[in-house]
């Protein structure tokens, strides 16, 4: 080293000072960098480079017993709109005009969930073609707006069975925090109402996803993994697609009988169909019916308010298992074996029908529907002419004895609970008791007491009585089986991806009513009585089949009668089951009567036709 | 005295430079050959990049060869040669723009090389000129302007191009110089003051009345605070934090950075070349290019003070300075601890005016090491 360098080392010194800060720092910086936070920046890395996406499964289809599709799936042109541009007005006041739709309400659409939801909302589905090309032409002037194609619900049926089968909307917030439905996202279809809801975890599938590598534009470059969605499963329903379009028919056209009989506020009404040997359910309807379609895509809040107005007559409400009814004289068949089986009556014990019922005293008189009373009469012909008197007799004698024993009765045929169908929303009617009347009337003392009365009402299917079409359906069911009532059900088979059952409903028995054979068969002959000479002679004129049924016309406060039929056939060899009721359609004979009528036709494949008939029985 | 041949060499050529040289020189090419091999024209980037280093070799050679002594008295040709590098692409006809500097020599419209980075060493040359005029005591105030003089001027022109970034290598290069030259610690002070007061004025000014434009405002506040704009200015400097920090301990291999060949990282075979060696070999290849450039600057300290004059130790320091300041800036603003300028990365970032300017570096410094002994 010069001199010279040795004159100026501690400048040097400076200067490798310098040179080892420098590169000191950068190192402790690395370190720290690379070492210390390595893994929390390789996650951001990951975070940058992969994209997950969902592929949605098909979700299964639903058949009828024969395997005639309810609701399959159809692809529909559909737009999204990005949650981050639904505060853009002008942007939606565009969408407004292309979509004819109001802009709130697609505003109110991509703005209905939060804001974790960043995968564009649906807005509104079989979108035009044209309108569609304009959108994919002028993309640049819809940020946010993408077009989609999606799987959409079909109804190759049309309305057939709306209720039955419940229509499909987005998850609802309360639905996501069910446990039955982990795993769920934010804007899933799930089925709302019906058998879509009921089969909700078979019918949905499992998602699959997608991970794509993509660059810094997002532009894919590779998958690098995919699972492929498993489609829902297919289901075969127990109903018959056929019998079903009768049964809807035949409420129809007894509305419009209601309707010539001067019952105009008929509007509404339920039937049921029940195979007796396995509760499987043919028919189930209810009227008014409803679109499933109007659902698609969610549904307009006007088509909404329609569909729930208070003067809508609840179309969405499925009657048959969610409305609950006086059961009027279709219950005198409970009242007359209870009576039968507890010795209360006998087939032929006679009883005298004044017109006006006195017994309880003078001052609480009661009167058979045939005001000119029907005198000498047997518990049989009480049936088949459906007398009140004979049933007020029965009644009020289990009044005298105590403990209940018809509404005892009544519970083992399953009434005053839901019989557990495989459907949401069934209800579970009202056998009225002491223990219920006293809670029910707690703040009016004087109502509290049981009286004579109330079980002289029960007996004839009135006063605080309710059950559903379903139950009256299954007591008769229970009647043709023995006193066994099997459990009501609409679900048949789920199919494996091969089309092969992987699971098939089996049929049990729910209810066993403590009734002897030779009791059944008394009131089975007054049963056959009532359709070939008695109040529902009318409508089964001239049916090839024998039928065991009975009419009721149920007294409502403040509305017209309600007509009721139940049934089952053929009468010697039973095997299906069924109720109707017309919701103040007037007397159940002529109205209801013929309705049933044509329901077993379709279900024993006779000929399906309507026939007049007249009744003015209770 | 009698030295065998190899003894003699090894007076002459400083080998640990030109193993620094190579080894850093090699790296450099695979780094680049990395970055570049996701482009359309990568290859052809990665044999022009060869190529500088081929040219590189001239100045190198040339410079190796002169008697650098022989420089101090073409100071007025030398200052002369310096203006007209800085201002020749402003010379219409010659001139290319890009990015919006005018920093590029043209024929033809091809352009040829930036006269910016040779005047980088010029200026060295003029510097250590005319402070080693004072023979190591700097402290009278007109000498320190005319010091300060000769600085300003090839600064001035660089900051007219507009060229922040190279007017602040010019800047640190003096500054080094100026401490092996002697200036007082009170001159360095007046100076840190000076520089601050300036940096407010042109960050307050508005660009039309020479302050900074507002891209360049934007760096600063992502440099102060990283999280400012992620979509915007942040960018940058987010995509290379991620690049480098998910290079973890050993990386994801030549050729597999993610960040880099996704094209998250910007400029990635340029400024952003030190994310790239990050990201693909994590701790281990940052430090080993730490390790080399400790090694090459170590190397050219002992240069410096080898050095037969003061002449010969201001032109190694004010190459080391040179260095130190761009691995500093550059590498900084990769790990975001320094604001984001144009300034590449010595011997690893793409680009042949850069390569050749560094090589003809090295040149000057082993031209220092040969002659320390003096003229022969």
């Amino acid at each position: 080293m010069s001199t010279f360098g040795q004159q100026l080392k501690p400048r040097f010194g400076a200067l490798g000072l310098i040179v080892l800060l420098v590169l000191g720092t950068l190192a402790i910086r690395l370190w720290s960098m690379q070492v210390l936070s390595g893994d929390e920046y390789a996650a951001l890395a990951e975070n940058n480079r992969i994209r997950e996406y969902t592929l949605d499964a098909q979700r299964g289809r639903i058949l009828d017993r024969n395997g005639i599709p309810l609701v399959t799936n159809r692809p529909s042109m559909a737009v999204a709109v990005s949650p981050s541009a639904k505060d853009d007005s002008e942007l939606l006041l565009a969408l407004s005009t292309l979509l004819d739709m109001p802009a709130q309400e697609i505003q109110d659409r991509v703005g209905s969930v939060r804001e974790e939801a960043l995968k564009p909302r649906v807005v509104a589905i079989d979108v035009p073609m044209d309108v569609i090309s304009f959108l994919a032409e002028n993309e640049a002037r819809f940020p946010g707006v993408a077009v989609q194609t999606i799987a959409v619900r079909e109804y190759p049926q049309g309305v057939l069975g709306a209720h039955l089968l419940g229509y499909t909307g987005e998850i609802s917030e309360e639905q996501l925090q069910d446990a039955e439905l982990e795993g769920y996202l934010l804007g899933d279809i799930v089925g709302k109402t019906g058998a879509e809801h009921e089969f909700e975890t078979v019918l949905q599938g499992d998602r699959g996803y997608q991970r794509l590598e993509v660059d810094a534009t997002g532009s894919p470059r590779r998958i690098i993994e995919q699972v492929d969605p498993i489609p829902g499963r297919d289901i075969i329903l127990t109903i018959d697609a056929e019998v079903q379009a009768v049964t809807e028919n035949a409420l129809r056209a007894a509305l419009e009988e209601a309707h010539a009989d001067d019952f105009d506020a008929a509007k509404a009404g339920a039937a049921v169909a029940i195979d007796i040997q396995t509760g499987e359910i043919l028919a189930m309807a209810s009227l008014p019916g409803y679109d499933p379609e109007l659902f698609l895509g969610g549904i307009s809040q006007t088509e909404w308010a329609k569909l729930t107005d208070k003067d809508s007559e609840y179309p969405l409400t499925n009657r048959a298992i969610s409305a609950q009814y006086p059961p009027a004289s279709t219950f005198k068949v409970v009242t007359g074996l209870a009576g039968l089986q507890y010795g209360v009556t006998s087939e032929w014990a006679t009883y005298y029908c004044p017109g006006k019922w006195t017994e309880m005293g003078e001052q609480w008189p009661k009167w058979c529907w045939k005001h000119a009373g029907h005198r000498n009469i047997s518990f049989h012909s009480g049936v088949e002419e459906s007398c009140d008197t004979v049933f007020y007799e029965i009644g009020y004698e289990f009044y005298k004895q105590g403990d209940e024993k018809l509404q005892g009765f009544a519970r083992q045929f399953g009434l005053g609970e839901p019989l557990g169908i495989d459907l949401p929303g069934e209800v579970g009617g009202r056998v009225p008791d002491a223990a219920w009347k006293a809670d029910y009337n707690e703040n009016y003392p004087e109502y509290i007491k049981w009286l004579p009365g109330d079980t002289v009402n029960i007996a004839i299917g009135q006063g605080d009585l309710l059950v559903t079409p379903l139950q009256v359906a299954s007591v008769y069911a229970g009647i043709a089986n023995g006193g066994n009532v099997m459990q009501p059900h609409i679900l048949s088979a789920v199919l494996g991806s091969d089309g092969e059952a992987v699971l098939t409903a089996e049929s049990k028995v729910v209810h066993d009513v403590e009734v002897s054979d030779e009791n059944l068969s008394v009131m089975r002959r007054a049963l056959v009585a009532v359709t070939d000479t008695g109040t529902g002679s009318g409508a089964f004129r001239g049916f090839d089949v024998a039928v065991a049924g009975k009419t009721g016309t149920a007294e409502v406060s403040g509305k017209d009668d309600y007509a009721w039929f139940a049934a089952y056939a053929p009468a010697n060899a039973p095997r299906y089951a069924v109720s109707v009721v017309i919701e103040q359609g007037g007397h159940g004979g002529s109205v209801a009567g013929p309705a049933a009528r044509e329901i077993l036709a379709a279900l024993l494949g006779l000929p399906v036709e309507h026939v007049q008939a007249t009744d003015i029985s209770r | 005295m009698i030295r065998s041949a190899q003894e003699r060499l090894t007076s002459r050529v400083s080998v640990p430079l030109l193993v620094f040289l190579v080894l850093l020189l090699v790296y450099g090419a695979v780094l680049v050959q990395s970055a570049t091999s996701g482009f359309t024209a990568g290859s052809a980037m990665f044999r022009r990049q060869l190529l500088g280093m081929g040219i590189g070799l001239i100045p190198l050679a040339v410079a190796w060869g002169m008697d650098y002594t022989k420089l101090k008295g073409w100071l007025g040709p030398l200052v002369l040669l310096d203006a007209l590098l800085i201002i020749s692409p402003r010379i219409p006809g010659l001139g290319y723009s890009a990015g919006g500097a005018t920093s590029w020599l043209a024929f033809g419209g091809i352009r040829l090389f930036q006269p910016s980075e040779p005047a980088k060493l010029v200026t060295i040359v003029v510097m250590a000129a005319v402070i080693s005029q004072y023979k190591g005591r700097l402290q009278k105030p007109a000498d320190v302007f005319r010091v300060a003089a000769y600085l300003m001027l090839p600064v001035g022109l660089i900051l007219l191009q507009p060229d922040l970034g190279t007017g602040l290598v010019f800047i640190a290069i003096a500054l080094g110089m100026l401490l092996v030259g002697g200036l007082q610690a009170r001159w360095f002070a007046l100076f840190g003051v000076v520089m601050i007061l300036a940096g407010i004025l042109v960050f307050a000014l508005p660009s039309e009345y020479g302050g900074l434009k507002e891209y360049q405002r934007n760096r600063l506040l992502v440099f102060i605070d990283n999280e400012v704009d992620p979509r915007g200015a942040g960018y940058n400097l987010a995509q290379s934090k991620i690049a480098i920090g998910s290079g973890g301990l050993t990386g994801k291999g030549l050729g597999s950075g993610t960040q880099s060949n996704l094209n998250f990282l910007p400029e990635r075979h340029t400024d952003f070349i030190f994310a790239v060696l990050g990201e693909e070999t994590g701790f281990a290849g940052t430090m080993l290019l730490l390790a080399l450039y400790l090694g090459l600057l170590v190397t050219a300290l002992e240069i410096a003070t080898s050095s037969r004059d003061l002449f010969g130790s201001l032109i190694a320091a004010g190459v080391i300075s040179m260095w130190t300041f761009q691995v500093m800036i550059n590498a900084g603003m990769n790990l975001g601890i320094m604001p984001i300028t144009g300034i590449p990365l010595p011997f690893m970032s793409f680009g042949s005016s850069f390569m050749v300017t560094n090589l003809g570096a090295t040149g000057m410094l082993l031209s220092v090491w040969a002659r320390r002994y003096g003229a022969r």
